[in-house]
């Protein structure tokens, strides 16, 4: 019985073969697993959108090699357990090429580990923790956004020249990645000379952060640097304007702190607000213009930092593919290795040591609901270490 | 002799049957067409419908609604997750759950069983919350990341050897260990340990004067929840290979909760029912949208309004006449 | 001036004075969960999306132009009808089952799953904030605090004692009391009861409604925000004692005054389990709360 599946296996897998060949135009399957419901619905959509805007020109110049992409979206809730089951079936049933979407790092990572169970490639544009091209490093997993370690070089050498010796305080929402970026920046800043006044974690998901406005206040910082995000930081701003702590403080954060989801429900209490971040609409290139461009008349919204890194990958998959000549796993992911590709962002080039991708980075401040740009590092600077063992 | 309890439980079984032989038809099917993701779909079905079972033990024997019962489907799915990374044995994982949701499940159960009625519900919601909480924090565990790296294993049942990569081999084993606990379960359930329990629901102020006590039941009932949640948990790690702290959360809890009084609440197959059902739905309904919640939602409450006794709660009292009608006279 | 008076102004009021605007936030939210508690012996687990409900509602409207002193009037009126309709319609239809606290309760869990995603479908995943209707703070004693918390502070207790006393002193408070007490008694006596439980569930939800708009300025409007406060008030109105309207106001400003406490002394992270913990010995020592229920009190 073995025998004659395996020959009607084999009888049709040869006709698949030769209708792959009489029909070259087969399309490149790239599945999204993203979430499009739940508490990053906000950012899911903006990777739909910047991979949606780079497919259509993509395949309106004829596709990766004369085959068209398609895109196959499935929702992952934000939730690690929905998305493994969910990247699966895009493997398994869907049969994509390749993936990308995954948003927490805690997705990114279950995701990284389905893809070297299935031997395919993922590659994460929104996750920032350190961990994912450091210690926990994956052959079959590349980054094409900017980490948090590239994000605290940038704002630390700003704050460096602009507020020599600043007196900082802390405040994190109280989870892994809150603590570790706090951790992070904390250490870059303490590195270039700033004095440490004290920190403060709240619960992830706190009401009412005016609680800890005292302890802000008696401490008396020049600078305070946050990595709450989402929601929290609406709530965050909002109070300290209220209770006018606004004034004489500079305000620091994550790249995720003040985003394109956010800024308009956090208002003129954005202003000032600086961040350490891979991109900004207002990079001053003909290849932004464009795509800002573009964006902006297929979405009527802005792009932000996930969209544009989204936006980018599936040119990096594109050229990829295209020096590989081929979507076999082993040899995209060695065309990936040492990749560099042209973005709205300027070149981007991925480390082979631990699939990181380096890039500029730039240091942005909120002027009446823009990032402007203030500063940049280059992506050798930023990128730091490699720390990745395991391949 | 026969009695109508008795007989409601086995009919419960033949649906049980039903399901099992469904279900040997899918792992053949999927064998034949060399497929991976619907037979691991299926396996997680059959991994909630544990947790479901777990619920409806409480919600249909106790009448106490849980809604945390992920916190013993985590706390298993953890430390399975932890012992196969140390010592990738199945036995030894399973055994270590057995043992600490026993345990967990008694403390637990101390404090739950002071109270009755919706303070049981809000109580449970809330231990589970604080559980969640503490795990999501804790960096030993992964904190919000989780664990990944949970080894695939080998799986020595004395006759033959199944790896948890094998989709249609560990779908096999998935289904005879929750056919186990069901049967476990059920057993338990007959016995006048059952009717006990029955007994309480309807009327608890008369129990004592039967010489019962009405704490050890209760408690019992509880601890053998516990250890159906935590058990079923253990089996997840092995098939995903990681854990994160969601499966503690209260959506896990939640949709439990929805399987059960959607499958048919005190029948114990109505939970094995409500999953698979659960399960298709949302792999279906979520391919089509983003707003799953909002169908899910109105068809449980449909459920609660139009189907009180569930799916497999309106269907059972045929089979009930069926069996019945074949008893010797 | 002492050291320990001027720990005192600078630190500890400055704290109790915001754990007092977030135990009055909280009361609002709880107020109508007692209520309908009280008098339906249904828990309400779509509270919080009522909550949310009305800050959406308000939203909406002022984009049309409403200004905010008006929506405080017209978004309760809004909600009124809205839970008039849910509890003749789907209350009621599992009401008067054999074990309607679990019953009731699936269902407004599955409602609020409904009504959570149905925010998502209309007003996006975005959040959305409220400019504050009163701007600039008020210093006395070297206690900061903004104008709009004072506000929150006067008007949340103007609410909390006209819901006290309707309920405690009128002819309609006495109505729903006495539905409460004994529904064949109350119905015989010409109350009627179909009425008084679709109206009381009514002013729960809208009350809730009326916490979603005057809380929207401060912790801002997005879908999932009806599960922020719901832990909390469960917890508030079970230490209280379901039912009982002083037991709100009393545990709301206990539990509320605990966690302020507790987040300066030990860690922000414990607060919840700390106040949970309360909750559990509660439940123990005295599972009809502080306070009795509305009919009996």
């Amino acid at each position: 019985m073995t025998t004659t599946r395996t020959t009607l296996l084999a009888a049709l897998l040869s006709a698949t073969a030769m209708t792959s060949a009489a029909y070259a135009a087969d399309p490149i399957k790239i599945g999204v697993v993203t979430p499009l419901s739940g508490t990053y619905a906000g950012i899911g959509q903006q990777v739909k959108w910047g991979l949606e805007l780079a497919t259509k020109e993509v395949n309106a110049k004829g596709g990766i090699m004369g085959r068209p992409i398609e895109l196959i979206y499935e929702d992952e809730e934000a939730n690690p357990a929905v998305a493994v089951q969910k990247a699966e079936k895009l493997f398994e049933v869907s049969k994509v090429d390749f993936l990308t979407g995954t948003v927490n790092s805690g997705s990114t990572l279950a995701v990284g580990q389905v893809a070297e169970r299935a031997k395919k490639l993922i590659a994460t544009t929104v996750s920032f923790a350190d961990s994912i091209t450091g210690d926990k490093c994956s052959p079959n997993v590349f980054r094409v956004n900017a980490k948090a370690g590239q994000q605290s070089t940038a704002l630390a050498a700003w704050l460096a020249k602009e507020k020599p010796k600043a007196k900082v305080f802390f405040l994190g929402p109280d989870y892994l990645m809150g603590r570790s970026t706090v951790a992070a920046f904390k250490e870059a800043a303490e590195k270039v000379g700033s004095v440490s006044l004290g920190e403060v974690f709240a619960p992830l998901g706190s009401k009412d952060y005016s609680q800890y406005f005292g302890q802000i206040r008696a401490a008396q910082p020049q600078v305070l640097y946050t990595s709450v995000a989402g929601n929290d930081t609406v709530r965050l701003f909002a109070q300290m304007e209220e209770f006018g702590l606004l004034k004489n403080l500079t305000l620091l954060g994550a790249s995720g702190t003040v985003t394109s989801q956010n800024i308009g429900a956090i208002g003129k209490a954005a202003n000032g607000f600086t961040t350490g971040v891979g991109y900004s609409t207002e990079i001053n290139n003909p290849a932004n213009k464009a795509f800002v461009a573009a964006f902006k008349a297929a979405t009527k919204a802005d792009p932000d930092l996930y969209g544009t890194d989204s936006y980018g990958l599936i040119y990096a998959y594109k050229a990829a593919v295209e020096k590989a000549k081929s979507t076999d796993t082993d040899k995209v992911r060695d065309a990936f290795r040492g990749l560099t590709w042209s973005t709205p962002q300027g070149d981007k080039t991925i480390r082979a040591g631990d699939h990181q991708a380096m890039q500029t980075m730039y240091v942005v401040q909120v002027t009446d609901g823009n990032f402007k740009i203030t500063s940049s590092v280059s992506g050798p600077d930023a990128i730091g270490p490699d720390t990745c063992t395991r391949f | 002799m026969v009695d109508a309890l008795t007989r409601s439980m086995r009919a419960s079984h033949v649906l049980v049957a039903i399901l099992v032989s469904v279900s040997l038809v899918i792992a053949a099917v999927g064998v034949a067409f060399d497929d991976t993701f619907y037979l691991r779909l299926a396996t997680e079905a059959l991994i909630f419908a544990g947790l479901a079972l777990s619920v409806d033990i409480l919600l249909g024997y106790t009448g106490l609604l849980s809604l945390g019962q992920a916190l013993y489907f985590g706390l298993g799915a953890y430390l399975s997750a932890l012992v196969l990374m140390v010592v990738p044995s199945f036995w030894a994982a399973i055994g270590a759950t057995a043992l600490a949701s026993a345990l967990a499940g008694l403390i637990g159960g101390f404090i739950v069983n002071r109270v009755r009625g919706v303070y049981f519900a809000l109580i449970t919601f809330g231990m589970a919350q604080v559980a969640a909480k503490i795990v999501y924090n804790t960096r030993a565990l992964g904190a919000s990341d989780g664990l990944i790296g949970v080894p695939v294993i080998d799986i020595n049942l004395g006759i033959v050897t199944v790896s948890s990569a094998s989709p249609a081999g560990f779908f096999l084993l998935v289904l005879a260990m929750i056919v186990i606990l069901y049967a476990f379960a059920a057993y338990l359930l007959d016995t006048p340990f059952g009717r006990l329990l029955i007994a309480l629901r309807a009327n608890e102020a008369r129990i004592p004067f039967l010489g019962y006590r009405t704490m050890t039941p209760r408690l019992a009932a509880y601890v053998l929840a516990a250890m159906i949640a935590g058990l079923s948990g253990a089996l997840y790690p092995m098939l995903r290979g990681f854990v994160s702290p969601e499966l503690m959360f209260f959506e896990t809890s939640g949709n439990a909760v929805i399987t059960v009084v959607t499958g048919g609440a005190g029948i114990l197959v109505g939970a094995l029912y409500g999953s698979a059902l659960l399960t298709l739905l949302k792999s279906v309904i979520g391919s089509y949208t983003v707003h799953h919640l909002i169908v899910i939602g109105v068809l449980f409450m449909g459920a609660v309004i139009f189907l009180p006794k569930g799916m497999m709660g309106s269907i059972r009292p045929a089979i009930e006449r069926m069996l019945a009608r074949r008893e010797p006279k | 001036m002492s050291e320990a008076a001027q720990y005192f102004q600078f630190v500890l009021a400055p704290q109790m004075l915001i754990g007092l605007v977030l135990g009055v936030a909280v009361i609002l939210v709880a107020l109508g969960l007692t209520i309908i508690f009280g008098l339906l012996d249904v828990i309400n687990m779509s509270h919080g999306e009522f909550y949310a409900l009305g800050a959406f509602v308000a939203l909406a409207l002022s984009t049309i132009g409403l200004p905010f002193w008006l929506l405080l009037l017209l978004v309760p009126l809004i909600m009124l009808p809205v839970g008039y309709i849910v509890e003749r319609g789907l209350i009621q239809r599992v009401f008067h089952s054999g074990d309607r606290h679990v019953r009731t309760l699936l269902l407004t869990f599955g409602l609020g799953l409904v009504m959570e995603d149905a925010f998502r479908l209309v007003f996006g995943p975005n959040p959305h904030r409220p400019e504050t209707p009163i701007a600039g703070g008020v210093e006395a004693l070297g206690i900061f605090l903004p104008s709009y918390r004072l506000f929150l502070i006067i008007v949340g207790t103007a609410i909390i004692a006209a819901v006290a006393f309707v309920v405690y002193r009128t002819r309609l408070g006495a109505m729903v009391r006495a539905a409460a007490f004994d529904r064949d008694m109350a119905a015989s006596l010409g109350v009627p009861v179909q009425h008084v439980y679709a109206g009381a569930f009514a002013f729960g939800v809208a009350l809730a409604g009326l916490a979603g708009v005057l809380l929207a300025p401060i912790y801002s409007v997005f879908p999932t925000m009806g599960r922020d406060f719901i832990l909390m008030a469960f917890t508030v109105v079970i230490v209280g004692g379901m039912g009982s309207i002083t037991g709100v106001v009393v545990a709301g400003l206990l539990l509320t005054q605990i966690q302020a406490i507790v987040s300066l002394y030990i860690s922000p992270v414990w607060s919840d389990p700390i106040v949970f913990g309360i909750m559990v010995v509660m439940l123990m020592v005295r599972p009809q709360g502080l306070f009795g229920r509305l009919g009996h009190g």
